[in-house]
Parts: C-alpha cells; structure tokens; sequence
C-alpha cells in the first residue's frame, strides 16, 4: 500500500513539476500586441448571401456574407461594420427579433448558395445586444441554415431551416422548433438524409402557418447533382405539428430546388420557382389562394438559371405584384410574375434582395461583388464601397518596397496591389490582371511580368506590367495527347532558380523555360485518373451545370524545392503525391507512405522547405467527402515516411501552410476557421485572433525582407500581420523569464514624404504598415499595480523622450515615431501652428529603459538614415543644426515671455500699492507690453480672425518648415533665419535694457517698500513645468 | 514528506476549484480591494493631470470631476487653455478651437451628460441604488488575463432622437478583482456600432484608495491612444468658477 502511494505521488509530483517548467501560452496570450492589418480590398467586395432589415428602423440594416461574416449599417446602408468576427464566417441567415428588433438578432451560418467552393458553417448564434456579444445556440454539425423564422408575437417561438451537409449524408437537417427562445428544439420536417430545407417561411399575420421547401441535392468534387422525388413544398397551419405537400399544379417527377416567397402585404399570394425535369415546366408559380392551386407564369431565363445559385424571391412588402428574382443579372416583374425585366446594372449574380421597410423605390441587393443600393426602384444601382468581403484563392507577393500582393478572386478576377500606400491602401492602389474568376497570379521573379488565369486555366495570361502586353500561355494538346484535364483552380508555380522558368499543372505536370511560349510535359498522368470523376458533361441534376468547376483528378499544387531544382513535388486533387529528384524523368506517389489519411484526401498544398531539400510539407483536406478533419504532415525523408503534425488545438480543414525561412519550427496554417501557429515545429498551435477574424484562410505567404505574414483569405480580404519575427524567438527560456526584449530591425527614418489618399468617406482604405521605431518585449505576467514606465536615451545619456509601455501578458509592442516633443512656445494669444512640429532625432543607438516596480530592463533600439535619401551627411547634420538652433530660439524667446509676464504681473501689483509706487512700475510695464506685442500676438483666433504674426509665429513657422523637411535648409532660410535671429537678438537686448533700468528701478522701490522680490524660474524648471 | 504530499494534494485540488463569483461579489470585491465601499463614499471629487501623444505632440491634460456630476478636462496648448467636456450641473459645453469661445453642447448630449451626473467616483458605485442592472455573462482573456466580464445596464440615453440602453462590459482581474479594461459600443456619430475600449494598468494608492495611473483607450482591434497620469489629487482644491459657461464673451 505503501509503495503504491509513493509511486502515486511522485507521478503527482512529476507532473506538477512539469506543469511549473513548461509554459504554454495560448492565442492572445502569446500573440500580445501583434495585430493583423485588414487591407481590403473592398473595391470588388465579395459574395453576399442575405440581406436582412429591422422591421421598424431603416437604418439598421444587416448583411451576411458567404466568407466574411456578418456586417451591420446603422446609416441606411451607406457604411457597415463586421459583427460577427470570432466565429464562422460564413453565413446561410440573419433574422431580426420582430418582437425585440433592437437587440435580439439571430444567426445561422453555413452559406445555401452551393457553389463549388462554398465555406461551411458550424451553427445557429444569437445576440441579445444587438450584435456586440453572441451565444452560441447548437446545430453545431447543420453546415447551412437557410432559414430562421420568429412568431412576431412570441420572440421565444422561432423556427430554424436547416439546409444541412452539402457533401455527405447528414440527419441534422429539415425544420426545427423552439418555444423556449433557444434552449431546447424539436424536428418538426424531415425527409431524409440527403434532403434539407432552403426556404422556411412564416405567415406574419398568422404565425401558426408555416411553408417549407425541401431540396435533395448533393456535390462531390467531380459532380453536382440538384433533385429527387424528395424535393418539395409543405405547409403547415398548426405551427409545425403537420405538414402537407402543396403542389397542386406543380410540374410532375422529380423536383430540384424550389425558391418560395410569401407577398407580406397578402398572405394568399405565394411565389414559386422551381427547378423540374421537363424544361417547360421550370420556372415561376404563383398561388392566389394561400398554395391550393398553383399557375406557372414563367420560364425566362432570368427564373430559371442554375436554382442551386439563385433561387431566391422577394415580394414588395407593399405590392404584392412587385416581384424580384435572383439570378445572374436579377430580374423585377410588376405585373405579379407574368413577365420581367432585367434589375439595373451591376455586379452579375444577384443572391438576395432586400427592400426598405418604408418606400419600395430603396433596394439592396446582395451579389457576388458585394451589397449594391438602388434609389429608384431598381433601375440603377450604386455599390457599397466599405465591404472589404473579397474571396481570394490564391495569393503571392513580390519583393519590391512596399511590396506588392497578388491574387484572384471567385468571380471577382485577379488583382494587385501594394502592402502601403499614400494615405494608406484605397480602391484606388488595386490593378486588374484578368477576367473571369480569378485563381493564382504569379509575378516572374525578376521581370515586371504576371502570369494569372481564369477558371480551368480556359486562359493563362502572361501581361507585361511596364509596356502593357498580353499573351496567354496555357499549355495546349499536341500530338498524342488525351484531353487536358485542369482544375477550376490550375495550379501554376515559378522557379526559385531559373526565373523564366513556369510550370502548369493538369494532369501532367508541363515544363516552359521560356516564360510559357514553349511547354514540355515532364511527367506522366500523376492522378488516379479515375473516368468515373471525369463525365462533368452530366453535372447538375436536374438542371446540367457544367461550368468547369467539378473538373476532377487533376494536379493542384506544384512545388519546385528552392534547394534542388531538381526535386518538384506534385499533389493532386484526387490524393497523389508525388515527387521527382531528378526533374521530372522518375516519379515517386509517396501518398501510400502518410499514416491515418483516408484515400483520394485532396492535396491542396504542398510546402518544399527552405532549410532542407528533403523536408516538406502537405496539407490535405477531405471536405469534399464530408471529411472536415485537419491533415497536415511533414515529411524529412523526400516523403518516405511522414508524420502528422495536427493537435486537437487546430479548428477546422486546412489548406494551405507557411514555413519561417529561418526558425524551422515555426510555421503558419491557415484553415477553414483562420489563423493557427506553431513555434515548436507541431507540439502545439495557437489560434491567431488578434483583429483576425475566424475567416477561411486560402493561402499564406512570408516575406522575407520585412518579415510580414500575407494571408489571402476567402471572405476577408488580405490579412497581413507585420513583421512576425518576434515568434523566432519565443522558447520555453523566453517564456520563463520575467520580461525579455526581442530584437529589433533597424528602423528606417523614412524621408518620403505626400499628400495622402484620394478616397471619399464612405470608401474603405485599408490602413498602412507602421514603420516607426518598435520596442518588443514579453512580459511573463501582465503588469496591473504599480507604475511601469519606459524612458530613451540617446547615446551620451541624455532623457529623449518618454513611451506608454505595454502591459499584457505576451509580447507587447511599442512604437516610437522618432521625434521628441515639440518645442515650448511663448504664451500669446492664438496658436503658432509651426510650434506643433515635434523634431525628428538623428541616427544612431538608443537605450530603452522600462522600469517596472523596482526592477529595471534595457534594450537598445538603432535608427538609420532612409538609404534612399538625397542627402550628404554633412547635409543632414545642417538641418538637424538648423531645426534645434530653432527649437532652442523658440524655447528661449518663450521663456523671454515668461519673464516679461512675470515681470508685468509684478508691476501690475506694484502700480496700485501707491503713487510712487505706480510711478516706479509704470515705466516697467509699458515698456515690457510694448516689447511683448513685437513677440507674440496678443489679439485674434485660431482661424480667420488670426492676428498679424510676431516674432514667435515667424521663428515657429520657419522651424517647422525645415524640421518637417527632408532637404538642406535654402540660402533663402538661412537669409530668413538671419533676419529673425536679428530680431531675437534686439528683442533680447532690449528686454536686458528694460532689465537693467526701469525693473532695476522698480526693484529698488520694492526693496524698499518690503515688497516680496520678482524671482524667476530657472530656464529648466520653466521647460518642464 | 507527508508534509510536502499534503501540500502537493492541497495545490492541485485548488487549482482544479474556483468560487463561483456573484457580479455583485465581483464589484463589492473590487470596491474592498481598492480601498474600501465606504472610503470610496467618502471621496468629494478628483483631479488627474495627465499627457497624451501624439504623433511627437504632447498635450497635458487636468481632468477634474466632481461628486455632483461636476466635471471639466483642461487641455493646455502653447499657453492657452481649452476647456472641454465642461459640465457645471445644468449645461455642457465646450472651448471651439477656432473662435478660442465657449460653446455649448447639443441638447441630447447635455441630457445624456446629466443622467452621469450620479456617477461619481464611478457608474459601478452604487450601481444598485442608481437602479443600474449589473450582470455577470462570462469569463474571458484580457491581456493575456482571466477576468469575469460583467455588464452594467444604466438609463437609456437619446441618440438622435431615440432611446437606446447605455451598456458597458467591465472585465475583472479574476485573482484581485481590479478592473482591467471597459468596453462600449459607440452609439452615436461615424464611429456608431463600433466598440471602444479602455485598459487599465498601474493601479496606485492616493489616500487610501486604488487608481489606475495608465489607461490606453481606443477602438476595438483599431488604433489607441495611452493616457499617461501623472498625479491624482483626491478632494483637491477646485476652482468652482470655471464650471460655469462663461457669459458675454
């Protein structure tokens, strides 16, 4: 018994010494202050899914998105701000309480326009306070909730759609009910588990009648198909206990989706638009009696293109013959659905639209280029220019400063534009670099040439960037050759070693070393080449939908080792990896070799290391088949053996990681969910959640002159979190001391200076990079009593100037913009503007002391001169010791008048103790006043009542026009600055003089009157004060 | 050794155990630890001198405020002082920087300034007696640090012409209950709907109670900017005429 104890206990003991030495830090707790920079771009904006109003007030409006999440206008639509940022981003509903509008907001997630590269959601979410804090409500495998429906009588009655798995089987689907707001729900529809519900919707002046469409629909990767016998339309009218089909006059056979629409001004009137097998019957139904019968009025092609897409009604609330219809363009019919016209330009594929509660002529529309607003009734449409909602696939960067980033979007085509900006980053900045859907761009590694594509690689373009040339390149059949199989998503790669070279993958991996103009296949069909995921001819159901996007067993990443150009690696979309080491003439599919990874798993990226040629890689994800695990494994051995490097730390599939160019253990992955990082080569990951939304993370890339993390995501634009070098370094030494500073990059002391922006309000910019001086340093523990402090110093010891240390537990960053404060002016009347201007500091080394309680920590921080400055250093050295010659005169005259003040608020009192008295005072003020008015002005405004200027304003606008300056002072303000320094120097002399004669009399009057002396302050104390 | 196996026993039974916290616990928690309900009751008014920088620019600032809603912030600049978020009890106004005059404040924020005039040291003193609902919704990572977080609902206040629930979200150090940061949603103006912060640091003692002399503020995941305190005076001496708007200018 004994022994079992103490064995016992030092297993106790063990672990708890464990748990002392080793410290895991997780997600903001590590990260501190490294925050993610959101750029946009906006300009494009991206899918929308739903648009929803508060019923009473049309300023409130929200959106939900298919990859960014939910977005909410308090201005009647003219800007928004994201609500939803820490959990899924895409969305399938937002439903506003109509019995608590302000603040009870529910959210179902998991967008219900299934296209091929849809997000998945993970629930229904509800606010009570208007969106700034959401509960999580359940339905957590749903992936899609269509539909969400509260009794407007009985804010906890509130019935859920639920559209459910996309890609596999799943009985979390069809109609639910709540009475208790949420708590508990019941399944009041089911059909089956391939069956779920697109439209719910409730009779808002009878809450107990319910209609609800069914669709049976179901993609795989190679194949979409929408119908069977259990699609339908049911209604209820005892709130959801029984439900009846009500298809009397509905096409025969077998049903797709069905769009259904209620008009709110009329509950009898009901919409329809059906997808069916006989194209004659498609399109739109109208029921005048509440759905017993039902009349087919249309079958345009705006009613019936690709239901899966656009099956979405919107009744007039006032009108019930005013009807709106999704669809490539949108369609209006004021007739009640007998005929159409095309919606008002604007982006193409109209998912949702949503009229103003009080006058019909105000529409938004939500399409796959962002939130659009009409004011006429939808003839014409304005986009909303704040929704930075762009979905890239694909990103990557060049190495120019600023950098720029390239990518392409889902229908959105493909972009560049730069890392900062004048102003920072505007619609403006953004370059087009292709049509269609946009995928990779690559930029050659040493011309200023692009490649970029559109989907299944229909077009390769090779563009010139300088003279403005296009060609495209994509390899082409020749001789002997089956058909090319590229993916919606072709991958393309360039080469670390020789620049003109450009690989292109379909099923073979092709070869040009002439930028595209010649290919050369290097490799055999590296796919299963499985025929039976190959007929896209047949694609779509019941409706044929072959666009191109179900092209299966192809190649999807292709990378070249930056070691060895002889070792590529393959992956495909169907499960191979694969890798030559010689270039191409034996290939090896090592996929058989990855433990626990269920076969045909899509390889969606391949990672070859930088620090070892034999080291990579692969991240795979299963969502296709359902499969929503993470797969990511890396292999040491040219893929003879691979390890997983996946925690139950990481949310969601991956696909797509990032490896440090110089800590190997440091790596980055982007997943379905966001943002995980590893500092200890896969031990542990930590979620990234600073200013980081749980957005999906295509593609990452590092670069290697700032250190900046780019993140291309799928709904929110490009990410960048700056500079992650501080990561380098972090250990379990690091992690258990109590403060550590990390290194720090010299800083540049830029010289470039403009104008700003261009932008109006109501556009988004995305904010620029801070380039200021940085203090990093860990703290253990967060700092909460006592006073911590952080002081520079330059190199003799002299106090610069004083920083806000950070606080948090984790790293903290301070940044220091190299000035020191601004000069004391004199006291006048009105501002001296110039007297704003803080001086910059020279270059050189400076020690940063943070003092915390009683203990003390150094560093050192080191500024260097902007290498592209047009100035010598003996330059330089003029204007630093012409702007503090100015500081220090603008400082002493303020102290001048400090004197003269004091020793007019003297006279002053002396003046009314007698007649002598005012006698020997007199002279002293008079002559002080009057010196004073040729000093500073003493009348006047800061704006357009302002005073002639004085000397102070004279001497402060010169300083602040070298100080701010890159340039040797001109002998014109050296000219300047002479005759200013004349009339400091008279000011001077004549404040002695006045000194020495009339205060020298007035100082004896008061020694004699035993009145207390005028003393100044010493010129430190005046400064400081 | 049965010493030291009790004490490992003790730690790791601890360490797996926490109270659960009451949002009154919490706050009473927070007035004890700071020095004191009564001590805090007892307090007459306050005066801050801090700076802010920016961009080079340093700008000391004297925040005074008083236990009848009283309150006035005096920004110096280049020798002049600019009187702003001036409340005298009845009227709210503020020094235009162009014409260097007083003017008063718009009638909502006048009456929204008003319903404050109670919160004196704090809107959590006496929340209960103020008719404030304060509830408890969760516990999360601020700074690194597990705090409760805890809402304080006060009077509806008018924006733009319509009644909205003035709401904050106040996170607790969970070891000592010391307030480490207050959240907001903005309710009016172009920032509407976004959501400010303000974090807290460098509790030190003045008289017996506990003041933070850091507070960064700013929006949430966007810029801030750090308050630096330099002192705080506690029952100062106050000049009472500047509260006043001034007539005749």
């Amino acid at each position: 018994m004994k022994r079992i104890i103490l064995s016992f206990l030092a297993i106790a003991y063990s672990t708890f010494l464990l748990a002392q030495e080793e410290i895991i830090l997780e997600g903001k707790e590590l990260f501190g202050d490294l925050k993610a920079r959101q750029i946009g771009p906006a300009l494009m904006s991206g899918r929308i899914i739903d648009l929803e109003a508060h019923p009473t007030n049309n300023k409130i409006i929200y959106v939900g998105t298919a990859g960014g999440g939910v977005w909410k206008s308090n201005d009647g639509g003219s800007s928004f701000n994201p609500i939803f940022d820490e959990h899924a981003q895409s969305i399938g509903v937002v439903a506003v309480d109509p019995t608590d509008p302000d603040k009870t907001i529910w959210v179902g997630t998991g967008e219900i326009w299934t296209r091929n590269s849809v997000s998945i959601g993970d629930g229904l979410y509800k606010s009570t306070d208007g969106g700034v804090n959401w509960d999580k409500i359940g339905f957590d495998k749903s992936e899609r909730i269509s539909s969400i429906e509260i009794n407007p009588n009985n804010g906890n009655e509130v019935y859920v759609g639920v559209l459910g798995a996309l890609w596999s089987d799943s009985d979390e689907r069809g109609v639910y009910k709540t009475i208790d707001g949420g708590k508990t729900w019941s399944k009041i529809l089911y059909s089956d588990a391939k069956t779920g519900c697109t439209d719910l919707v409730m009779d808002p002046k009878d809450p107990n009648i319910l209609y609800a469409s069914m669709w049976e629909f179901r993609r795989t990767a190679w194949s979409f198909s929408s119908g069977g016998l259990n699609s339908a339309l049911y209604k209820s009218t005892d709130a959801g206990k029984t439900w009846n089909k009500i298809h009397n006059g509905f096409p025969k056979g077998k049903l797709g989706r069905i769009g259904f629409a209620l008009a709110p001004s009329n509950s009898n009137i009901l919409y329809s638009v059906i997808e069916s097998e006989e194209n004659k019957d498609k399109g739109l139904y109208r029921s005048d009696d509440g759905g017993k019968n039902w009349k087919h009025l249309n079958n345009d092609f705006g009613l019936v293109v690709r239901p899966f897409y656009f099956s979405r009604i919107v009744v007039d609330p006032r009108n019930p013959d005013i009807v709106v219809k999704g669809g490539l363009f949108g369609s209006i019919s004021r007739d009640g659905g007998k005929t159409f016209k095309g919606l008002g330009q604007m982006h193409p594929d109209i998912h949702d639209i949503l009229f103003d509660i009080n006058d019909s002529d105000r529409m938004y529309s939500g399409t796959d280029g962002g939130v659009y607003r009409s004011w006429n009734g939808g003839t014409t449409f304005e986009i909303v220019a704040n929704l930075p909602v762009s979905q890239f696939y694909h990103i990557s960067i060049d190495d120019k400063e600023p950098y720029n980033i390239y990518g392409g979007l889902q229908d959105n085509g493909s972009w560049y534009g730069p890392s900062s900006s004048p102003g920072g980053i505007e619609a403006r900045d953004w370059n087009v670099l292709g049509f269609g859907d946009g995928f990779r761009v690559l930029k050659h590694p040493t011309k200023d040439i692009v490649y970029s594509e559109m989907q299944g690689a229909e077009n390769v373009w090779r563009y010139d960037l300088v003279k403005k040339r296009t060609k495209t390149i994509q390899p082409l059949p020749v001789k002997g050759d089956p058909k090319l199989r590229f993916n919606w998503n072709a991958p393309m790669a360039i080469s670390k070693h020789q620049p003109d070279r450009f690989y292109m993958g379909s099923q073979f991996l092709h070869k040009s070393e002439d930028m595209g103009n010649t290919w050369t296949k290097i490799s055999p069909d590296l796919t299963t080449n499985d025929p039976t995921k190959q007929d896209q001819s047949k694609s779509g159901g019941l409706s044929v939908d072959n666009s191109g996007a179900e092209n299966h067993t192809t190649i999807f990443t292709i990378a070249e080792s930056p070691i060895d150009e002889k070792v590529i690696w393959v992956g495909t979309d169907d499960g191979n990896v694969q890798i030559t080491k010689d270039g191409g003439k034996v290939w090896t599919n090592t996929v058989k070799n990855i433990p626990g990874l269920p076969a045909n798993t899509w390889c969606y990226h391949i990672e070859a290391s930088v620090h070892d040629k034999g080291t990579a890689y692969a991240v795979f994800e299963g969502h296709t088949y359902g499969d929503m695990n993470t797969y990511v494994y890396k292999t040491s051995d040219y893929g003879a053996t691979w390890k997983s490097i996946v925690t139950p730390e990481i949310k969601g599939f991956a696909r797509n990681i990032q490896e440090d160019y110089v800590q190997p253990d440091l790596l980055f992955l982007g997943t379905e969910f966001g943002l995980f990082i590893t500092v200890d080569g896969g031990k542990h990951w930590n979620r990234f959640t600073n200013n980081m939304p749980a957005a999906a993370v295509h593609y990452i890339e590092l670069s290697e002159k700032t250190n900046d993390l780019i993140l291309g995501t799928h709904g929110r634009g490009i990410i960048i979190i700056d500079d992650i070098s501080p990561l380098r370094e972090i250990n379990q030494k690091v992690l258990n001391e109590n403060v550590h500073f990390f290194a720090t990059k010299p800083t540049i002391i830029s010289e470039e200076t403009n104008f700003g922006g261009t932008s109006t309000e109501m556009e988004f910019v995305g904010p620029n990079p801070n380039r200021d001086a940085k203090i990093v340093y860990y703290l253990k523990k967060r700092h909460t009593f006592g006073k911590m402090t952080m002081d520079v110093y330059d190199k003799d010891g002299n106090h610069v100037i004083d920083l806000s240390p950070g606080k948090s537990k984790g790293i903290n960053v301070v940044t220091w913009n190299y000035h020191i404060r601004q000069p004391k002016l004199a006291k006048g009347k009105s501002f001296s503007f110039g007297g704003f201007t803080s001086p910059r500091v020279e270059a050189g080394t400076y020690r940063v002391v943070m003092r915390k309680g009683k203990e003390s920590y150094e560093t050192q921080i080191e500024l260097v001169n902007d290498p592209n400055s047009l100035l010598t250093d003996a330059e330089r050295k003029q204007l630093h010791e012409t702007t503090m010659k100015l500081y220090d005169m603008s400082e002493q005259l303020a102290y001048m008048v400090y004197k003269i003040d004091a020793t007019v608020e003297k006279a002053d009192q002396v003046m009314t103790i007698s007649k002598k008295g005012n006698a020997a005072a007199k002279p002293v003020a008079d002559k002080m006043n009057a010196l004073k008015e040729k000093l500073v002005v003493t009348t006047g405004d800061n704006y357009v009542g302002t005073a002639e200027p004085q000397l102070r304003e004279k001497l402060s606008d010169l300083y602040s026009k070298i100080a701010s300056g890159f340039d040797v002072p001109s002998s014109s303000e050296i000219d300047n600055l002479s005759l200013l320094e004349g009339q400091y120097n008279d000011a001077k002399a004549e404040f002695e003089k006045i000194m020495g004669k009339e205060v020298s009399k007035m100082n004896k009057f008061m020694g004699e009157a035993q009145i207390d002396p005028l003393v100044f302050k010493s010129f430190e104390s005046f400064i400081e004060d | 050794m049965k010493t030291k196996l009790t004490l490992i026993i003790v730690v790791l039974f601890m360490t797996g155990f926490t109270y659960a916290q009451t949002a009154d616990e919490i706050v009473n928690n927070y007035f004890e630890n700071t020095g004191g309900a009564e001590a805090w009751g007892n307090l007459k008014s306050m005066k801050i001198q801090a700076k802010v920088n920016q961009g080079g620019m340093e700008i000391p600032l004297e925040i005074v405020s008083m236990k009848d809603g009283r309150q006035y912030t005096k920004i110096s600049l280049q020798g002049n002082s600019f009187m702003q978020g001036v409340f005298d009890g009845e009227t709210l106004w503020n020094m235009n920087f162009q014409s260097m005059k007083a003017e008063k404040a718009d009638a909502e924020a006048t009456a929204n300034q008003k319903l404050d005039a109670n919160d004196f040291p704090y809107d959590l003193y006496n929340y209960k007696e103020k008719g404030y609902k304060l509830e408890l919704v969760g516990e999360e990572k601020v700074e690194g640090t597990d705090t409760y977080k805890l809402k304080l609902t006060k009077e509806p206040i008018s924006v733009d012409g319509a009644k909205v629930d003035k709401v904050s979200f106040y996170y607790f150090d969970k070891d000592n209950f010391i307030i480490l940061m207050q959240e907001e949603e903005i309710l009016s103006g172009p920032a509407k709907g976004n959501i400010s912060q303000v974090v807290f640091s460098d509790y030190d003692e003045v008289d017996g109670l506990y003041f933070p002399f850091s507070m960064t503020q700013g929006i949430k995941d966007g810029q801030s900017q750090p308050i630096i305190i330099e002192s705080i005076v506690a029952n100062p001496v106050v000049d009472e005429s500047l509260f006043a708007f001034p007539s005749g200018q």
